[in-house]
C-alpha cells in the first residue's frame, strides 16, 4: 500500500483564461467549478485570480501567467514541458473520444500502444491552446479494484 | 466526454530518475510499480497511489525552467488525515520541515496543507481534510443581544464577530445567518458591494438569505434562532444551529415586537463542542 490516495488538482498557467475555459469545457467536457478572486480588490491584495474547472474527478485551477511561458514547438503534440496530465477512458469509448477530439479539430499524436507489461493500453497525445500537454489513455487494468478517489475537499486553490 | 473519463496519471519530467524515484517513493510515499512500462524510449518509472492514479517519471536531459511568475503552478496530493500525519513525519525525517505550509492560519478549519518541492523544482501541495472541516462549530458567545428593530434598515447585514454570525435584515424581517461556510469550515465575509456572502478559502458565495449560488453544491448557510421581545429588542441564540435545504421565508423573523423564530422544516444540528450560555453581544 502506498501512503497517498490520489492527486486532486493542479494549478496551471494559461495565456488566455477564456480560451482555456472554452477548450477544457467545450472540447473535454469540464465544468466551471468556481471563479476565484476575480474582484479587483482581491487582485489588488495579490490573491491568485483563477478559474477552477472540474474535469471529471480532477480540478484544474487555470491562472494567467504574468510573463510569457516557455512553449514547446507548435508541432510538438506529445511531451511534458515538465508535466503532462493523462485521463483514462473505458477501452470501448476510446475510439469515440478520439473521433470527438478530431471533430473539434484538436491536433493529435497517436494512438500509441504501450507494452502489455504495464497498466496502459493505448494513448493519444495533444495539448491545450497554451501548450500544456494532455493525454487520453485506455487502461488494461480498468476492471481492477482500487480505492475510490477521495472527494475533492475544495473548490479553489490556496 | 467528461462523464466517460477519469484522471489516470501525471507524467513528470525529471533530470535524475534515481533521485526522483527515491523522493517520490520514500518521501511522498508512492509505491514503485516498475520501470519502462510505457511506450517511451526515455528511462522511466511508474509509481502508484492507492487509487487507480499513477505517477510516471521520465528522465530528460534538461527539465525546462518555470516562467518567472510560475509560482502558482503546483499540483495537489489528497491524503487521508492519518496519511497526512505520516507524511509530515516522513517529510520532517527527510529534512523537509520547512515545507509545512506557513499559511496554515489562513486555511479553513480542518484543512491541512504542506508544500514540498521535488528535486526538479515542481511544487506539490499535500492536503488533507479532518472531520472538523465539516463540524458544527459554536462560537461560545451564547445568546447575543443585537440591538432594537429600530436600529436596522431593510438591506442591513450586520456582522457579529464574537458570535460568528450575520444579522441580515431583509424586507420580510430578520435572519441570523451562521458565518461558517457549509462547504468546509471557512468563515465567510459579507461583500456589500456584491450583495453576497463570500468564503475566501474556497470561493463559495451565498446571497443575502444565505442561499448558495454556484457549482460547488453547498447547502445554505445555517441559521440561529432570532427572538424579538415586546420592546423590539433582538437576541440571537448562537448555541443552536439549524440546517436547511433551501431558503424559506417562513424562517425570517418579522421585524415587529414579540416575533419568534419558526423551526418548522428545519433540522437542529449538533455542535461539535459544548456551547456556553453567556449573553454578551
Amino acid at each position: 500500500m502506498a501512503y497517498v490516495e490520489s492527486l486532486s488538482h493542479s494549478g496551471i498557467c494559461v495565456h488566455d483564461l477564456k480560451e482555456a475555459e472554452s477548450f477544457y469545457c467545450g472540447v473535454l467536457g469540464a465544468a466551471v467549478h468556481s471563479r476565484v478572486n476575480f474582484k479587483t480588490q482581491d487582485a489588488l491584495r495579490g490573491r491568485s485570480v483563477h478559474t477552477s474547472l472540474m474535469l471529471s474527478d480532477y480540478l484544474f485551477a487555470i491562472m494567467l501567467s504574468e510573463d510569457w511561458m516557455n512553449i514547446p514547438p507548435l508541432d510538438q503534440l506529445r511531451g511534458e514541458n515538465r508535466i503532462r496530465h493523462a485521463f483514462c477512458v473505458p477501452k470501448d469509448k476510446f475510439a469515440q473520444i478520439l473521433q470527438s477530439l478530431r471533430n473539434h479539430k484538436v491536433a493529435l499524436e497517436g494512438p500509441v500502444t504501450h507494452p502489455e507489461t504495464g497498466p496502459f493500453g493505448e494513448s493519444i497525445y495533444f495539448r491545450d491552446p497554451t501548450g500544456n500537454f494532455l493525454e487520453v489513455v485506455w487502461r488494461r487494468d480498468e476492471s481492477a479494484s482500487y480505492n475510490e478517489v477521495l472527494p475533492l475537499g475544495h473548490g479553489g486553490v490556496g | 466526454m467528461s462523464k466517460d473519463i477519469a484522471f489516470s496519471h501525471m507524467v513528470v519530467e525529471v533530470s535524475d530518475l534515481d533521485k526522483s524515484e527515491k523522493f517520490y517513493r520514500d518521501v511522498i510515499g508512492l509505491d514503485l510499480l516498475g520501470h519502462n512500462m510505457v511506450a517511451d524510449n526515455r528511462p522511466n518509472a511508474l509509481l502508484a497511489m492507492n487509487t487507480r492514479q499513477r505517477l510516471l517519471l521520465v528522465e530528460v536531459p534538461k527539465v525546462p525552467p518555470y516562467p518567472a511568475s510560475g509560482g502558482s503552478i503546483h499540483h495537489g496530493w489528497l491524503l487521508t488525515i492519518d496519511q497526512f500525519a505520516q507524511a509530515r513525519d516522513r517529510l520532517e525525517a527527510a529534512g523537509y520541515a520547512s515545507g509545512i505550509d506557513p499559511r496554515q492560519t489562513f486555511r479553513a478549519v480542518g484543512e491541512y496543507n504542506m508544500d514540498i518541492i521535488d528535486p526538479d523544482g515542481n511544487r506539490f501541495q499535500i492536503q488533507a481534510f479532518g472531520e472538523e472541516a465539516t463540524d458544527i462549530l459554536p462560537s461560545g458567545a451564547g445568546v447575543v443581544s443585537c440591538g432594537n428593530i429600530a436600529d436596522h434598515a431593510v438591506g442591513d447585514v450586520v456582522r457579529n464577530g464574537k458570535g460568528r454570525f450575520f444579522l441580515s435584515r431583509n424586507e420580510d424581517g430578520y435572519l441570523a445567518i451562521s458565518a461558517w461556510c457549509t462547504h468546509k469550515n471557512g468563515v465567510t465575509v459579507w461583500q456589500k458591494e456584491s450583495w453576497h456572502f463570500y468564503c475566501p478559502f474556497h470561493g463559495a458565495k451565498y446571497d443575502c438569505t444565505g442561499t448558495y449560488f454556484g457549482r460547488m453544491g453547498c447547502a445554505p448557510m445555517r441559521l440561529h434562532p432570532v427572538d424579538i421581545d415586546e420592546a423590539g429588542n433582538i437576541s440571537v441564540d448562537t448555541n443552536r444551529f439549524f440546517a436547511r435545504s433551501k431558503h424559506d421565508p417562513a424562517h425570517v423573523v418579522p421585524a415587529k415586537p414579540g416575533a419568534k423564530f419558526s423551526t418548522a422544516g428545519l433540522e437542529l444540528v449538533k455542535a461539535a463542542v459544548p456551547a456556553t450560555t453567556s449573553s454578551e453581544g
